[in-house]
């Protein structure tokens, strides 16, 4: 079980980002968070891997800290270091066990290219072949599917749930709740920096029709206006 | 319009004044006041002023090929040529305002044409990268050598060669030493995505030994040849290549610890440019060595201290 307890961060003393959050995640399972912009799902999971130091709280991992060497992180936007092949790229991470091509036969990515040509959606997949690469208990991925086409989302859906059936812990958030609903055990909301509910898979559909409702009942005053 | 994107500019400028910090502040006030001092004795006298006035064409021309907001400038604004051209102006209002005050006409002519001619042109500089099974032979750690050697293979082994085979001169290997040694400098330049460092696996102390120990073995790799070649035929003067060898060895230390000091990621740190300058210096002024080997000591607890968020788990 990984424990989140009242954790707490600001980047400056005005606004909390995250204020008192407090989750537990089943392990062996798909967490996805989701959240509208600036809930402070990107912050969570930067906590979570230790990139920003929280101001406090506690995360835990069966009662000890959770360090790194546990976890690999997929961040939203993906960059790399200029003029280098993605070969290269992998190549950087030890796992002597991964097959870079074998796995490549699912993205058919140019490995031996220069980086810099790679489209947006190119680059995605070359980012997630390096945290396939890292084979860390705990994989974070923020916005996995953005930019991604169809077939490739279906096929990364496919990794992802044979991989918690291997023993993996996977946090994932996604804009589009459909590729979330489809894939995770528990769906965890964000709001205002606080975990407002967690819903259990049978619960999906209600919390997804609910969710829609509360979003365009609160906008429909206005859109009416605008419109008219 | 312009109005708006010329403001827009003075607060981008401003940020990133406040984001120096003082003492950097002071130090770039200080540079900028040196160069306004030798502008206003340059533009003065003939030749001078044309040399000047050539070489900030050149400056701008070269701005204006690598910035990177053309597109969004094209893509949003009709008079896109003429926002170039008022940035530019403001750029050089000084140079300007000391042609006008020392009468030197046709430079200031020379100067307002190239800025329209240079806003008339729609260049982008192609960057060539060669990629060869050379490459293969650098250590996969070595990602900076890997980019940099693609970008700068062609001039890399010309020199070499040319160093090579002329080791007979004695000033040949001294020069293409330096040449080479400078080189290496831009491949540290931008700052991998965290990830990379993280690739490592090892605590800050020992990460930071590990890129010094990779860069100085590469170096070697490349120089060593050099440098037996001159001794072949200069033995007596033994001690020029290897003062510059282990002056480089000195500048790139502090080199790798000015980058990971400032390191931001998958960004140029202004800071790190601005240090990496006075190590520039110093290869070229020998004076400046006990600064640089002082801020080494320096930088190195701050990159500890600045990389330990990534790498904390790792100690």
């Amino acid at each position: 079980m990984i424990t989140i307890k009242d954790i707490n961060f600001s980047y400056d003393r005005n606004s909390k980002v995250l204020d008192s959050l407090c989750l537990s995640l089943s392990e062996n399972k798909i967490h996805g968070i989701v959240g509208l912009n600036g809930a402070g799902k990107t912050t969570l999971l930067n906590a979570l891997y230790g990139l920003v130091r929280i101001d406090s709280g506690i995360i835990s991992r069966e009662g000890k800290n959770l360090t790194k060497k546990d976890m690999s992180f997929l961040v939203t936007e993906s960059f790399f270091f200029s003029n280098i092949t993605g070969r290269e790229y992998l190549s950087l991470f030890k796992n002597h066990k991964f097959d870079s091509d074998k796995w490549n036969g699912l993205f058919s990515l140019p490995l031996d290219q220069i980086i810099d040509g790679y489209s947006t959606g190119m680059k995605k997949k070359l980012a997630l072949l390096g945290i396939l690469k890292q084979d860390k208990p705990i994989m974070i991925l923020d916005e996995p599917f953005n930019g991604l086409d169809i077939e490739t989302c279906r096929i990364i859906r496919s990794v992802l749930l044979r991989l918690k059936e291997k023993g993996k812990t996977i946090l994932i958030t996604s804009h589009i709740i459909e590729t979330l609903t489809n894939l995770c055990d528990y769906i965890h909301y964000l709001e205002k920096g606080t975990i407002n509910y967690s819903k259990e898979k049978h619960d999906f559909a209600e919390f997804e029709r609910e969710l829609f409702e509360s979003i365009e009942n609160k906008n429909v005053e206005l859109i009416t206006e605008l419109i008219e | 319009m312009i109005e708006t994107i010329v403001k827009i500019r003075f607060k981008q400028i401003y940020r990133a004044l406040i984001g120096l910090g003082l003492i950097r502040i002071i130090f770039l006030i200080g540079l900028f006041g040196f160069i306004v001092f030798v502008l206003f004795i340059e533009t003065s006298k003939y030749p001078d002023s044309y040399y000047v006035t050539g070489l900030t064409a050149l400056i701008i021309l070269m701005v204006h090929a690598k910035r990177q907001d053309k597109l969004f400038l094209k893509t949003n604004f009709d008079n896109y040529k003429r926002i170039c051209f008022v940035e530019y102006l403001i750029s050089v209002s000084i140079l300007i305002t000391f042609l006008i005050f020392h009468f030197q006409w046709i430079p200031l002519l020379l100067l307002l044409s190239a800025l329209y001619l240079i806003i008339q042109l729609d260049l982008k500089i192609k960057k060539r990268n060669l990629n060869t099974k050379l490459q293969q032979f650098i250590p996969s750690e070595c990602f900076e050598w890997k980019g940099g050697v693609r970008q700068t293979l062609f001039i890399l082994v010309t020199l070499w060669i040319i160093g090579f085979c002329t080791a007979f001169f004695i000033g040949s290997v001294p020069i293409v030493l330096f040449i080479l040694g400078i080189i290496p400098f831009s491949f540290y330049e931008k700052g991998e995505p965290y990830q990379m460092i993280l690739a490592y696996e090892m605590g800050t102390t020992q990460f930071l030994f590990h890129k010094i120990r990779m860069q100085l073995l590469l170096f070697s790799v490349l120089t060593m040849p050099l440098i037996a070649a001159f001794l072949v035929f200069h033995f007596e003067r033994w001690y020029i290549p290897i003062a510059e060898y282990f002056i480089f060895i000195s500048l790139y230390i502090y080199l790798i610890l000015t980058k990971y000091a400032f390191y931001e990621p998958n960004s140029k740190s202004t800071s790190a440019q601005i240090f990496g300058t006075i190590g520039v210096f110093s290869g070229i002024i020998p004076v400046f060595l006990p600064v640089v080997w002082l801020l080494s000591i320096r930088f190195f607890f701050k990159s500890k201290e600045n990389l330990n968020i990534y790498l904390n788990d790792y100690n």
